[in-house]
């Protein structure tokens, strides 16, 4: 199955490695469960041992959080080889449970036209407990809400937009949340970029694969990322590509290739294409192109940078650019993850483990919010919501309402 | 003075005095083996690991070339813990010539050396990283041996057969009288004391130095030529078989994966002084341009380690003593009776790793032969301690153990995985060891951090279970890192030179380990 | 330039203070980073100098000795009293004492006596100075504080004052967490700011203290309570001090956070695991770098930039495989390459390739000769050649005086 994962392309980065301990004094899951033993651990020295076979399980700890590449002076790629590794690992023996979790439109796509009843499902716990029992996800683990209409039935049954856009088009990515679950964010993204003055396109499109790819799926999520790269380039060549879902942008950005080691023409034309919303809008700023007549909102707004934003290596735009907004305090919540680490913190052997990684977050969001925090991906905010009882939206949220659009 | 007696002494705790003292000691004799220095501390700890399939003489030295392949399969099964069956493949890279391969081929068939001829694509997919220029593919039966644990294993059958290893014992002199061999003398280097064995016979399995032991017994002129190569360890297995040149015999035609790291070797080039080997920088720059060839962006990867081993090559007229690669590698026995008029004691020297039992063999036949008493030699039969099993090593041995004792036991070197209770045993067993005689049979400091993280580790837990007092334990760790730097600062750049500047920040600033007390009496370590 | 804005390349000392100095002087500041500076490598103190190559009493007074080509000839002792007296203040949390004209003698992790001039008050107790009386604790889950090792070694130390002091090893039994038989100092600092571990952690070392004793503990006292060793002082009812380990170094990770969390508040952009890959100039003036984003290469132009990303241990400079040094980042003409650059000798002279680096003039412009390479390029900390950092122990001193004149000297106040 994982050619590459045998190859280990990333394998060379450990190389780098002087065992300096700044990526372990950053894993946040080290610092709550000594079941994992650690980034630089099972990375970068574990590698030398690895060949072919599996005997060092506990690396299933990981939650994939990428802090520690993000935080490696030397330029090791800590979490791409600990994927790689666990890809290895997985190929014998995968649960059905990572396999479920993994397939986000499936799940989505079944939810839909039903969410009422499958929302109120999934709040049952003896409903709850089986499931647990059964694929081993945890029965407290935060489930996405399912959204009565998707995302692309409110773009094409909208009213035809007769305002002009004087700035061209560009692509929306809205990601499998952003379809299913997420959708008035996904909204609320094209609205403003419309209000700016941009010609929004949205091209059918599916899953990136992240998931598949966090729970060592690469087959599948490799094939996931190609189709999708096809669809986001349907709506036009050189088009700049907008996503409001930070994590599959990480995906496309970055992680197809320096994990799964795809190398293809068409993910990396998509990769250097698309932006973080959050991104590109200050980028505006930054060239003196952003429409900046916000409105006032007195608000202190507790801000969460997801691992995989953070991941990408650009710092973290949303604070300057909800500074734009007269009155707005963002206080960015330092903690290096909220635990969820996309699916990890669903399953029932890690639920405890996220949990605990989750609490200085959660207690940071409950001490400061004044009714709401930002985050800018779904399953985080997913975490948040549940680990604190707090509104939990994506920045663009008030962007959107500075511009006075909501 | 302490005085000891033996039927046998063995003079030497190389692969070969190892194999030596086992056989004896298994055919009935009670035996003595001594060293200057620890087992394998010389010329069998520094070389490549390469457990020889024979392939690299089908052409140049067809007998060895049985001799490996037959001995292969012996110490894999008798030293199965020692050995990794990596297998290895014999590559013809762009720069070499096709031709040569058709006589290896031919060479192999002749010396019954087990070689087959594989799909470039089936090279390919068993070590990807390969030049993908090369024109031509052999796979072969090499493996990879610690030839450390493989020396200590057949010292510990000895010792279940009675013999005694003395390490840190110095011959001094060799007594004889009415033209045979009576008594060794030694002094014990970590006590200083005087040590007299009453001798029967003696084998002289000195390596490199048998010529200065000979010349002890009144038989000079025992001219072993000390051939230098030079070895880098690389930082981590860049291949996982065995890969060779397919040539006549060069420098640089090898590359070898051992436990968690893979060696480059070797150059060939003789020697003054076995006690004195350089690391000179051209010839790391040829290693590193040979490794190239064979992986490409080897020459990039971080090379961790570099050691020069001295090879004892019996002079033999036909060639010039500056070329020891063409002598001859077969093994060779003096008799010292027939040459120099001296009974009871044999020379042996030459040979390789790979055939070392058999070595042994010959020259304790030659023995028996002398005393006129035939004991059947049981070496091949027989599993030295802890290879009973007959399973062979695994790089990941070591990852899959910490997996199941991580959360009892501490991890001191984190590179080599090595632990408290590991590191605590082999001092038991060695309280007068150095730290260097420890890592060397467990592997302490010899991964990335060269002993950066865990040096200060090792000789704090010496101190606190009470094995060395804080003179000891401040002049071991000093030691330690001297020794380290040895083998350093040779090949020192890219990621290693990096990882020395963090090492020196917290050795030199961090701990000021420069400003630790001296001791106010000597320290013998 | 009304607000100039500044790209500061790396976050070690010298990265973080020259961030600092310039967000309080009004510039925009963009810091890019590679990873986490140096800081939690370090021993969590700021050295001046510590050895000139004889043991320095007073820093200050002894920099106008040093070689031509060191950069404190540079730098100048104002300067470093300057750096010094505003780190002090930048650090908040009363996390630096001392002063920069005077040298104290605290313990190492082995045992050897080590001069520094500003170190953290939960340091400061373990002030080598004669007749002191040690006793030195620590928990036997942690494998990287040796109580023997450390006692043995300052018990046969002649101090400084010509003295000799007590000390005595001991060691308890108290896992960092759950059943832990390998707890990091991390995992201990962690607990430590936990009021209920202190009193478990307090009770198991208190036993062992005799009376006059001071007690000394591994540096491991609470990480984010700065308080958290004056509360373990009040249950262990002794003075005790911390001894700074290997990294990961707890002291060292505060002053970090410190500094860090400084530059985030005032709203500096804080662009964490992107590499410098490129830059353009015009000339004599260096207008933008290029940073390899995740996906895509992101060009930051500036008005001003300076070079703080360190010496070999980062890899800002690297010698590759023929044995050529070079600046990855710049590519700068380097001095200091007079061969050879690394000898066999490991207890002789340091190696001379860790004082290769570059040259600078009197606002640390790097320099070629006596041309300056880019009128608005600085350079700061590790990258200056010159100083044998680790066994001077001079580097915290170089760092922050060389980013303190790097940023005034950007701001106008001197160049």
């Amino acid at each position: 199955m994982n050619d590459f994962a045998h190859l280990a392309v990333t394998r060379a980065s450990l190389d780098n490695c002087v065992k300096c301990t700044i990526c372990e004094t950053q894993c946040p899951v080290m610092a709550v469960t000594s079941k994992f033993p650690g980034p630089k651990y099972i990375g970068p020295q574990a590698e030398r041992f690895r060949n072919g076979e599996s005997v060092d399980h506990s690396l299933d700890y990981c939650s994939g959080c990428g802090i520690c590449t993000l935080s490696c002076p030397q330029g090791v790629q800590i979490a791409e080889l600990n994927a790689q590794a666990r890809a290895v690992m997985k190929e014998d023996h995968m649960p059905l449970r990572d396999q479920l979790v993994s397939r986000t439109t499936v799940m989505g796509a079944l939810m839909t036209p039903v969410a009422p009843l499958a929302n109120g499902a999934l709040r049952i716990k003896p409903l709850r407990k089986i499931v647990q029992a059964i694929v081993g996800i945890h029965e407290d683990a935060p489930m996405p809400v399912a959204n009565g209409r998707t995302f692309e039935a409110w773009f094409n049954k909208r009213p035809k937009r007769t305002t002009p856009a004087p700035r061209g088009a560009l692509v929306f990515f809205h990601g499998c949340a952003g379809e299913y679950f997420e959708v008035e964010t996904s909204i609320k993204s094209v609205e403003v970029l419309e209000h700016i003055g941009y010609e929004v396109l949205v091209p059918k499109q599916g899953c990136c694969g992240l998931a598949q790819q966090s729970n060592g799926l690469f087959d599948t999520a490799t094939k996931a990322v190609l189709k999708l790269c096809d669809e986001l380039t349907s709506a036009g060549k050189d088009l700049t590509i907008i996503s409001s879902s930070g994590s599959c942008t990480g995906m496309l950005k970055h992680e197809a290739h320096e994990i799964m080691g795809v190398d293809d023409s068409r993910l990396k034309d998509v990769g250097t294409r698309i932006r973080d919303i959050s991104e590109f809008l200050l980028e505006l700023h930054d060239q003196g192109e952003l429409p900046e007549d916000f409105q006032r909102i007195e608000q202190v707004v507790p801000y969460h940078a997801p691992c995989q934003l953070k991941s990408q290596g650009m710092g973290l735009p949303v604070i300057p650019l909800l500074e734009l907004i007269p009155g707005l305090t963002v206080v960015e919540s330092g903690a290096n993850c909220c635990g969820i680490a996309g699916t990890y913190g669903l399953k029932k052997e890690k639920y405890e483990i996220a949990q605990a990684v989750g609490k200085p977050l959660f207690d940071m969001v409950k001490a400061t919010n004044e009714g709401l925090a930002v985050c800018d991906t779904e399953t985080c905010r997913w975490q948040i919501r549940k680990g604190t009882g707090v509104q939990v939206e994506h920045p663009v949220w008030l962007i959107h309402k500075a511009y006075g659009l909501s | 003075m302490r005085r000891l007696s033996a039927d046998v002494v063995v003079i030497g705790g190389g692969a070969t005095g190892a194999g030596v003292v086992r056989d004896v000691a298994m055919r009935g004799y009670s035996a003595i083996l001594v060293d200057r220095a620890d087992l394998a501390q010389g010329t069998t700890g520094r070389y490549h690991g390469l457990l020889h399939s024979g392939g690299r003489y089908v052409v140049s030295d067809p007998r060895s070339a049985t001799e490996c392949a037959e001995e292969n399969a012996i110490v894999t099964r008798i030293h199965a813990d020692a050995v990794e069956r990596t297998g290895g493949l014999f590559v013809v890279t762009p720069a070499d010539d096709l031709e040569f391969s058709d006589r290896f081929l031919r060479g192999a068939i002749d010396t019954k050396v087990p070689v087959e001829e594989i799909s470039l694509a089936e090279a390919f997919k068993r070590e990807p990283r390969l030049n993908p220029g090369i024109q031509r593919a052999f796979a072969v039966q090499d493996g990879s041996v610690d030839g450390w644990q493989m020396v200590w294993g057949a010292a510990n059958s000895a010792k279940n057969y009675g013999a005694q290893i003395l390490t840190y014992h110095e011959v001094v002199k060799i007594d004889t009288a009415d033209g045979a061999v009576k008594a060794v003398h030694c002094v014990d280097r970590k006590t200083g004391e005087d040590v007299a064995i009453e001798a029967g016979f003696v084998i002289n399995a000195a390596g490199a130095w048998s010529g200065r032991i000979a010349a002890m017994a009144d038989c000079p002129d025992v001219e072993v030529v000390p051939g230098r190569g030079i070895m880098i360890a690389m930082n981590h297995r860049l291949v996982n078989h065995v890969v060779n040149r397919c040539v006549y015999p060069a420098d640089g035609d090898i590359i070898v994966p051992v436990h968690t790291v893979c060696i480059i070797g070797t150059t060939d080039v003789k020697a003054d002084d076995p006690d004195h080997l350089s690391i000179p920088r051209d010839e790391v720059q040829k290693m590193l341009d040979d490794g190239d060839l064979l992986v490409p962006g080897f020459r990039e990867a971080r090379a961790v380690h570099a050691w020069a081993g001295a090879r004892p090559l019996v002079k033999d007229a036909r060639v010039s003593a500056t070329d020891t690669r063409h002598m001859s590698r077969g093994m060779s026995v003096l008799d010292h009776a027939e040459r120099d008029g001296v009974k009871g004691l044999l020379t042996i020297t030459g040979g390789k790793l790979t055939t070392y039992r058999l070595m042994a063999e010959h020259v304790v036949d030659q023995m028996c032969e002398q005393l006129g008493d035939p004991r059947p030699c049981r070496t091949a039969d027989e599993a030295v301690p802890k290879s009973e099993s007959g399973a062979n090593y695994l790089v990941t041995h070591r990852l899959g153990e910490r997996e199941h004792d991580r959360l009892d036991d501490q991890v001191l070197c984190e590179c080599e995985l090595m632990t408290k209770k590991m590191f605590v045993e082999a001092l038991d067993e060695q309280p007068r060891g150095s730290f260097d005689d420890l890592r060397r049979q467990l592997r302490l400091g010899m991964g990335p951090c060269q002993g950066g993280f865990c040096s200060m580790r090792a000789t704090g837990v010496a101190l606190e279970t009470g094995h060395i007092d804080i003179d000891r334990a401040t002049e071991l760790l000093r030691l330690f890192l001297k020794n380290r730097w040895i083998g350093l600062w040779p090949i020192l750049h890219g990621e290693q030179l990096r990882q020395t500047a963090l090492d020196n920040w917290m050795f030199h600033s961090t701990l000021n380990i420069d400003h630790l007390p001296e001791s106010t009496q000597e320290v013998a370590l | 330039m009304s607000t100039p804005h500044v790209v500061v390349i790396g976050s070690g000392l010298a990265g973080l203070t020259a961030a600092h100095r310039l967000m309080a002087g009004g510039a925009r500041v963009t810091l890019v980073t590679k990873g986490l500076g140096g800081l939690q490598l370090s021993q969590g103190t700021i050295d001046v100098l510590g050895y000139a190559p004889g043991r320095v009493e007073r820093p200050l007074e002894s920099l106008a000795s040093l070689p031509a080509e060191h950069p404190y000839r540079t730098i100048g002792a104002e300067a470093v009293a300057t750096a010094l007296g505003y780190l002090t203040d930048v650090v908040v949390d009363d996390l630096l004492a001392g002063e920069a004209a005077q040298n104290v003698w605290l313990p190492t992790a082995v045992g050897a006596v080590r001069p520094t001039a500003l170190a953290q008050p939960s340091m400061l107790g373990g002030q080598c100075v004669r007749g002191a009386r040690f006793v030195i604790v620590g928990p036997k889950q942690l494998k990287d504080f040796h109580p023997a090792l450390i006692a043995g070694n300052l018990a046969r130390t002649d101090l400084p004052d010509g003295g000799r002091l007590d000390a005595r090893p001991a060691s308890f039994d108290l896992p960092g967490r759950d059943h832990e038989v390998d707890s990091s100092g991390l995992t201990y600092a962690r607990a430590l700011d936990d009021p209920a571990f202190r009193a478990r952690f307090a009770a198991a070392v208190k036993p062992l203290v005799e009376p006059g004793e001071s007690v000394g503990l591994p540096g491991i006292l609470g990480l984010k309570d700065r308080n958290a060793w004056r509360a373990l002082q009040d249950l262990i009812g002794h003075p005790i001090f911390e001894i700074p380990l290997p990294p990961p170094s707890v002291p060292g990770m505060r002053l970090n956070e410190t500094l860090t969390n400084g530059l985030k508040a005032a709203r500096a952009r804080f662009i964490l695991g992107s590499k410098v890959v490129g830059f353009a100039a015009d000339g004599d003036v260096l207008r933008s770098v290029t940073l390899g984003e995740a996906g895509r290469q992101v060009v930051i132009a500036a008005d001003a930039f300076v070079l703080a990303a360190g010496g070999f241990e980062s890899g800002a400079l690297d010698m590759d495989s023929y044995g050529v040094v070079t600046d990855t980042i710049f590519g700068l003409p380097l001095v200091g390459l007079d061969a050879p650059l690394i000898h066999g000798d490991y207890w002789g002279a340091a190696q001379p390739v860790f004082a290769a680096g570059v040259a600078v003039d009197s606002s640390m412009r790097v320099l070629d000769g006596d041309r300056v390479v880019y009128a608005n390029l600085r350079a700061a900390g590790g990258v200056l050649a010159g100083a044998q950092r680790w066994q001077e122990l001079s580097g915290d001193g170089i760092a922050a005086a060389s980013a303190v004149i790097a940023a005034d000297s950007i701001l106008g106040g001197r160049a």
